[in-house]
């Protein structure tokens, strides 16, 4: 019976072998390659085991990368407040305002939409409504409000919104679930003792969400940081760190790419940190 | 207040319509008569979905019945969620089934679990080529797999452990002290009382995987997934109707799997 016990006893770490198991193989692994890799120097074709700093003093030293940092960070940035600032009033909405939770879930399901329209297709279908041709310049010079369509695509402004719709809900999911947690009595009790309305709003709803905001603002900026797709087709020639390590890496400058990915790779950490110390993202799944 | 609460229901409204926007352009340009995709629309045709080619078409004039590579991109795509999906859902549900109780170092393991979405795709793409060209594994379907598992069961695991009923844990505590067998009380108890949640999670990671490419781009040559397949022709061909009956279709497709989905979110015990 002693293996028998041992299972029993271990049973909850074996069942999470198989998660670590991809996690480490999926994930780990190939970072701890990555970030070697960007020590290492580099001769077309082949990488040569040597070490070097190399890769990162040229990165370093470049007159481009403050811009590519500023422009990387300024629109991320944007993006997660732009997401918050949509998708805190809906949050807000589905968990207070709406009784019926057949309601809420239909809501939430037709809100998963951007999701399940191809990626591509997506970003092609933003020209019919931004494009010069599109629903908004179409709309615009038919009624007179401007007499030559006006260049809307390929600007920071669009990738923004176009960023925006797909990934709200990696804010509002976060959100929802912490607003979902806010006992209702706590805004009954303010309520009974006369506290103003914006007391209730900001001390017990806007505080009590907080782990979700903070997880959600952290699971846009790293989604945005890490979509170099979307910047290439629509940012209009804005670089990005994700586009320069996905070009680096498109030109076989492998080592090259690898630097880049690493000092992402402390960008994330750094936010990954956040999110454990200052989120507690587990509050929202499993922690009282 | 009253007013306050219809602004907010209004605004949740019109949110809806600026994240369909897209897509209801889509649909109604895919029947666009000319080849340009300018509104307003000239009339209404079916030829970029089934009209035969003369033989001489660039791939965006040829439509989406006689476009063989992007059948083959299609049934690319079906292998390649069906196997993620699967795999996602039996790790997401073990997983959180573990997760569920006071485990000795619980947290590192959750974070653990969630890294495939923390780090930004494009650096787990490129990491993950290395890896595989260096144990000789570079374009294979199980490395795909693999990276779509990464990424997608850290979604599928929250969705499920904040969907879990609060009192299974006590009911499963109750079998036991009755004698029940753990395979009993697993058979009985918790699989009838989760089995929602793991169908649901199995057609997210369907969802999600159909629709990834920023990984999985690394990860191919060749047609690929549909996702890739498209995201190479838009570059290098003209934009025409073509690839938004390509979108219709595709959206049609994941809608009725999402369609599926509310449903069973809608009937489940905590939504």
């Amino acid at each position: 019976m002693k293996l028998g016990e041992a299972i029993s006893r271990y049973s909850n770490y074996l069942l999470l072998l198989p998660g670590l198991f991809a996690s480490i193989l999926g994930a780990i692994v190939p970072l701890a390659i990555l970030v070697s890799i960007s020590f290492f120097e580099y001769e077309f074709p082949s990488i040569i085991p040597e070490f070097t700093l190399e890769n990162y003093l040229s990165y370093i030293f470049s007159e481009k990368t403050g811009t590519i940092l500023l422009n990387t960070f300024g629109l991320s940035i944007m993006t997660c407040f732009v997401c918050l600032l949509v998708a805190y009033p809906i949050a807000y909405t589905l968990v207070f305002k709406i009784k019926s939770s057949r309601v809420k879930t239909y809501i939430t399901s037709l809100l998963m939409v951007p999701f399940l329209i191809d990626w591509s297709i997506r970003t092609v279908a933003w020209i019919s409504v931004l494009g010069e041709n599109g629903l908004i310049n179409y709309f615009l010079t038919s009624t007179g409000i401007v007499s030559a369509p006006l260049k809307l695509l390929f600007s920071p402004a669009a990738l923004v919104t176009i960023w925006l719709q797909t990934y709200t809900l990696f804010m509002l999911f976060p959100i929802y679930l912490a607003m979902g947690r806010i006992d209702v009595e706590y805004v009954r009790a303010a309520q009974v003792l006369k506290a103003p309305p914006y007391r209730v709003q900001y001390d017990i709803v806007f505080k009590l969400s907080r782990p979700g905001i903070l997880t959600g603002f952290i699971f846009v900026f790293v989604s945005t940081l890490g979509d170099y797709v979307t910047p290439s087709l629509w940012a209009g020639g804005i670089q990005t760190l994700g586009l320069s390590i996905a070009s680096y890496a498109g030109n076989y400058l492998w080592t090259k790419a690898a630097a880049m990915s690493t000092i992402m790779l402390v960008i994330t950490l750094m936010s990954l940190f956040l999110l454990i110390k200052v989120g507690q993202i587990k509050k929202l799944v499993y922690e009282k | 207040m009253k007013i306050v609460d219809n602004l907010l229901k209004l605004f949740v409204i019109l949110f809806i319509a600026f994240v369909y926007l897209p897509a209801f352009l889509i649909i109604l340009l895919s029947f666009e008569q000319s080849s340009s995709i300018a509104l307003p629309i000239t009339g209404f045709t079916l030829d970029w979905y089934i009209k035969k080619p003369i033989g001489y078409e660039t791939p965006a004039f040829v439509s989406l019945l006689y476009d063989s590579r992007l059948w083959v991109a299609v049934e690319n795509s079906l292998r390649t969620s069906l196997v993620v999906a699967a795999t996602t859902a039996l790790v997401v549900t073990a997983s959180a089934l573990a997760l569920r109780h006071r485990v000795k170092g619980r947290d590192v393991l959750f974070y653990a679990l969630l890294l495939g979405f923390i780090f930004p795709g494009v650096m787990l793409g490129l990491g993950s080529t290395f890896f595989y060209s260096t144990v000789g594994l570079q374009y294979s379907f199980w490395s795909v797999v693999l990276i779509n598992v990464v990424y997608i069961v850290p979604f599928g695991l929250v969705l499920m452990m904040a969907r879990f009923d609060p009192d299974l844990m006590e009911y499963e505590k109750a079998a036991s002290l009755l004698k029940a067998s753990p395979t009993a009380v697993f058979r009985q108890i918790t699989f009838p009382l989760i089995k929602w949640e793991i169908i649901s999670a199995t057609i997210f990671g369907f969802l999600l995987s159909w629709g990834e490419l920023i990984r999985t781009q690394f990860m191919l040559k060749g047609t690929g997934t549909l996702s890739i397949f498209l995201y190479t022709q838009l570059s290098n061909y003209t934009l025409t109707p073509k690839w938004y009956a390509a979108g219709t279709l595709i959206s049609a497709m994941s809608f009725s799997a999402l369609a599926v989905l509310a449903f069973i979110l809608s009937r489940g015990p905590r939504s």
